[in-house]
């Protein structure tokens, strides 16, 4: 099916949860670069979460029953701070191009009896025209048809697969480093957001963009790790994709290494040039700040922008970082605060806080007006954990 | 020209850090390690300690003036009572930013804006940054408009790569020479630079 230039989505705009998780209810808009603060165990990452949600409800070898399997069943998401069983709910807002388009998604799901997960609502609104809600005649009919949603069956979603197509393009990367040198040790599924099929992605690329993206990144690299002069793909005897740099050095050729002897913030940061690189759907980020030198965290928030300018992909990430949150170019709507309280985690705009912006008016940076507000309570009685 | 001084640093932020840096090469020394960059209250919490370590090696510490006073003169006085002698404590008046606007030429080609939209007497204007800000907002660029201005509801002076921009210019574009024609602070910056270097 064709897509209408403008029309398809491109980023998400808002996003509501109920009983998700860490959050009983939240409500926030989305800019097109989020930078996600608050102490462990906030839920930063289960925030993230309900985005690689919407993707495995949209994704081959996903759906809806796989997307609650995957996540250790119902009860293991309903908020802890839910009343007795009610419904987890999620609806997103998304944008497209043309400022005029709106696409929402809404889906809300429970368990029946036999604790088989099964969909209480399902909603498309396209532009304003409702296009799907359910429960439907159908559904009445045949119960059974909740224990799916029409975003992962291919012969009745043809009215807003474009909204599929964005779901699926959805990426999340979260790079250990050890995966992508031992790619034996991870699943080895495709797109695994560990790294564990980096090199293989890398090895895919067609040959003319793969040098192009490379030679790139070694520019970008050059100021992290001056002595790198070149970065190529190279297979071993196996045919094995690896990648290999030239280490300038007391020898006058230099010297190559394989990715297993690049250090974990180079090959960190390799694989976050990669993927800003890729255009393509909302990119989640958890800290992008690991390994990287505070000089280099400084300059994420700017690469990113840059970025952005060019492939307008939306970025969400997740962040502990005080040197990635001083640069003061960081809008207040971009940066979304999640505090834990008795009725779960509240998330809340920078913008919302009047002292934050008065302490920036009076010349604090960001970092030092709100990494405050995202500290745990009692960090000081870690402490005393040597005299338990 | 370069006769091998090296020469430590503090400043205020990135944008100040490449500005120094191309300040020290253009007055004959090398840059050296590079301190602060966490805002002004943490360059005058720390003044003492780097004001300690140019008893031994040369340094510049660099600081807008802001709007904390008239002149340089009695923020200096008010920072620190004793600068030692291979210290080059510099205000810029009365941010960093008049210091690029000075040359107007380069400047202008950069941003993609018309010459005789640049302030004349950059030392003159009350805010440069916001100065700045409102060039770029009429560069024919959109890549600059949308680097440089903040978007609206950011709540931010700066777009969201502000310094970024600044930084590319200082460092490929911009001449301390010239700009120093029509910015007193920033050539006395250079004068000083200079007698630490021949001193060595």
């Amino acid at each position: 099916m064709p897509m209408d230039v403008g029309k398809a989505p491109v980023g998400f705009s808002h996003i509501q949860l109920k009983n998700w998780k860490n959050f009983a209810a939240c409500e926030v808009e989305l800019a097109n670069r989020v930078f996600l603060v608050g102490p462990n165990a906030a839920g930063k990452s289960n925030f993230l979460d309900a985005f690689r949600f919407v993707r495995d409800l949209a994704s081959a070898g996903g759906g809806f029953q796989e997307a609650i399997r995957r996540r250790g069943g119902v009860s293991a998401i309903r908020s802890l701070a839910a009343r007795r069983y009610p419904d987890i709910e999620l609806r997103v807002l998304v944008r497209a191009p043309q400022s005029s388009w709106r696409w929402e998604y809404h889906v809300g799901f429970n368990q029946d009896k036999q604790r088989r997960a099964r969909i209480t609502q399902e909603k498309v609104v396209r532009n304003g025209e409702t296009v799907l809600e359910r429960p439907n005649e159908d559904d009445k009919q045949d119960p059974d048809r909740l224990t799916q949603t029409h975003l992962e069956q291919v012969n009745v979603n043809r009215a807003f697969r474009e909204l599929v197509s964005f779901f699926e393009s959805i990426r999340y990367l979260h790079i250990v480093p050890q995966l992508v040198r031992e790619p034996d040790r991870s699943v080895g599924r495709p797109n695994d957001p560990f790294g564990g099929d980096f090199l293989e992605q890398i090895a895919k690329t067609r040959e003319q963009a793969r040098v192009a993206r490379l030679k790139k990144i070694r520019d970008a690299l050059r100021v992290a790790v001056p002595q790198l002069t070149e970065i190529e793909l190279w297979r071993d005897e196996r045919g094995t994709p690896h990648l290999r740099g030239k280490y300038e050095h007391w020898r006058p050729q230099g010297a190559w290494q394989t990715e297993e002897q690049f250090s974990d913030g180079t090959l960190r940061l390799m694989g976050l040039l990669w993927v800003t690189m890729e255009g393509g759907g909302p990119l989640l980020l958890e800290e992008p700040e690991l390994s990287l030198h505070p000089e280099i965290v400084r300059f994420l928030p700017q690469m990113f922008a840059r970025v952005q300018r060019r492939t307008g992909r939306q970025i969400v990430l997740s962040t502990h970082s005080p040197d990635l949150l001083r640069d003061e170019g960081i809008g207040l709507d971009e940066v979304l605060l999640l505090r834990p309280g008795a009725e779960g985690t509240e998330v809340k705009p920078a913008n919302a806080f009047e002292e934050i912006r008065d302490l920036l008016e009076g010349g604090l940076t960001l970092a030092d007006a709100v990494i405050p507000k995202t500290r745990p309570d009692k960090a000081s009685q870690l402490t005393l954990f040597a005299d338990l | 020209m370069a006769n091998g001084t090296v020469v430590s640093a503090a400043v205020e932020g990135i944008v100040d850090e490449a500005v120094v840096r191309t300040v020290i090469a253009h007055a004959g020394a090398v840059a050296g390690d590079v301190y602060g960059k966490q805002g002004k209250e943490y360059l005058r919490q720390k003044i003492a300690g780097y004001n300690n370590a140019a008893r031994r090696s040369p340094w510049i510490v660099l600081v807008d003036l802001d709007r904390e006073q008239e002149c340089p003169p009695p923020l200096l006085n008010a920072w620190l009572a004793q600068p030692a002698p291979n210290l080059c404590f510099r205000v810029a008046v009365r941010e960093v930013e008049a210091w690029l606007m000075a040359d107007v030429e380069r400047l202008a080609a950069f941003l993609r804006v018309a010459r005789n939209t640049i302030p004349a007497n950059p030392e003159g204007l009350d805010d440069p940054k916001t100065a700045m800000v409102n060039l770029a907002r009429s560069s024919k660029r959109m890549a600059i408009r949308e680097d440089m201005t903040p978007r609206p509801g950011s709540g931010r002076q700066v777009g969201p790569a502000y310094s970024s921009r600044l930084i590319e210019f200082v460092s490929s574009f911009w001449r301390p020479d010239v700009a120093a024609m029509r910015s007193d602070s920033l050539r006395r910056a250079i004068d000083c630079l200079r007698r630490l270097t021949v001193a060595q």
